[in-house]
């Protein structure tokens, strides 16, 4: 079945909303400087997943792996890289949030682990 | 595409509310974007891009919020469409607020504005005029002709810049229009020069 001709508009609208996963994989996009192709790539999918990917709701809670599962049983997608960039994001923005409520105004964060591909496997 | 049956749809509605289901908002969008899209190209005769704008921004508000809609009243298709058409009625409206702003800003700009090729004339019409005023009016009258010029109808103001003597208020404003229709007669004569 094609992809409809509204996917591509559509994403880009729902990453307006900070509960789509549209918003997540855009601040991952941003924080990592990666174009959608990249993107696309490190999660093992096509760009229209990519843009199906962004209408769902952002996997949380106690639900989560559910959730996440669900969403790779559907389409193509890998599930460890999707984890690792919906993590990275929370982790960053938390940390964003902690050093603001301590200063009054945010502050860039030093990652350490930046140049990290999501999905890569790292030496014990 | 059609609308889901009113089964389908509350099945639809229930997994929204929970907001513990990733996919259900992929699926309102599966479900209802092309045909809100259709209804609105045909009845409002919008173009796809507007009319995709237009569900889109409303099918995110209801997913925002889902529990505004209330399933006793209405169908949920009937409740996505109702408020995509109002959508696409605020967005043709401000789009044609703008547009008017435009056009009013833009008439006044071309009202005010001078051609290139007569501003040029107008400047050097205008450099020639003021010589041929400083030549026709004295030196103590320039200021009370500047104040004219400027629309000021004050006789204190006015006598003052023509050094008017102390006089009764009678013989201030006599003094003041006679200067006042001396300064305009000379200025009518250089005009009539011209």
């Amino acid at each position: 079945m094609s992809n409809p001709d509204w996917l591509e508009r559509a994403a880009l609208r729902a990453q307006r909303a900070s509960w789509t996963l549209a918003y997540t994989l855009e601040r991952y996009r941003q924080l990592e400087d990666r174009t959608e192709a990249e993107l696309a790539r490190d999660l093992g999918c096509t760009r229209e997943v990519l843009y199906w990917l962004c209408l769902c709701r952002k996997p949380e809670g106690p639900d989560f792996d559910t959730q996440v599962t669900a969403i790779t049983e559907r389409h193509e997608v890998d599930l460890r890289a999707l984890v690792d960039v919906i993590r990275h994001v929370e982790i960053v923005d938390a940390l964003s949030e902690r050093v603001a409520d301590s200063n009054g105004e945010e502050r860039p964060i030093q990652m350490a682990a930046r140049d990290r591909v999501p999905g890569e496997k790292t030496s014990p | 595409m059609s609308f889901p049956s009113q089964a389908e749809e509350q099945a639809l509605h229930e997994r929204v509310l929970k907001k513990n289901e990733s996919l259900a908002s992929q699926d309102v969008f599966r479900v209802f974007m092309a045909p809100i899209t259709r209804v609105l190209c045909r009845n409002r005769r919008k173009t796809k891009e507007e009319a995709h704008d237009a569900v889109c921004d409303v099918l995110m508000e209801y997913l925002e919020n889902p529990e505004r809609y209330l399933a006793h009243k209405s169908k949920l298709s009937s409740y996505l469409t109702r408020n995509a058409e109002m959508q696409v009625r605020d967005m043709y409206r401000s789009q044609e607020a703008r547009q008017r702003r435009e056009r009013e800003f833009g008439e006044a700009i071309e009202l005010r504005a001078t051609a290139p090729n007569r501003s040029l004339e107008i400047i050097v019409e205008a450099r020639h005029l003021v010589g041929q005023l400083e030549q026709a009016i004295q030196e103590q009258d320039r200021a009370a002709l500047g104040l004219i010029l400027q629309g000021e109808r004050s006789t204190d103001a006015l006598a003052k810049a023509m050094n008017l003597p102390q006089l009764s208020e009678k013989e201030l404003r006599r003094e003041v229009k006679r200067n006042r229709d001396r300064l305009m007669k000379t200025l009518g004569r250089i005009g009539k020069e011209e």
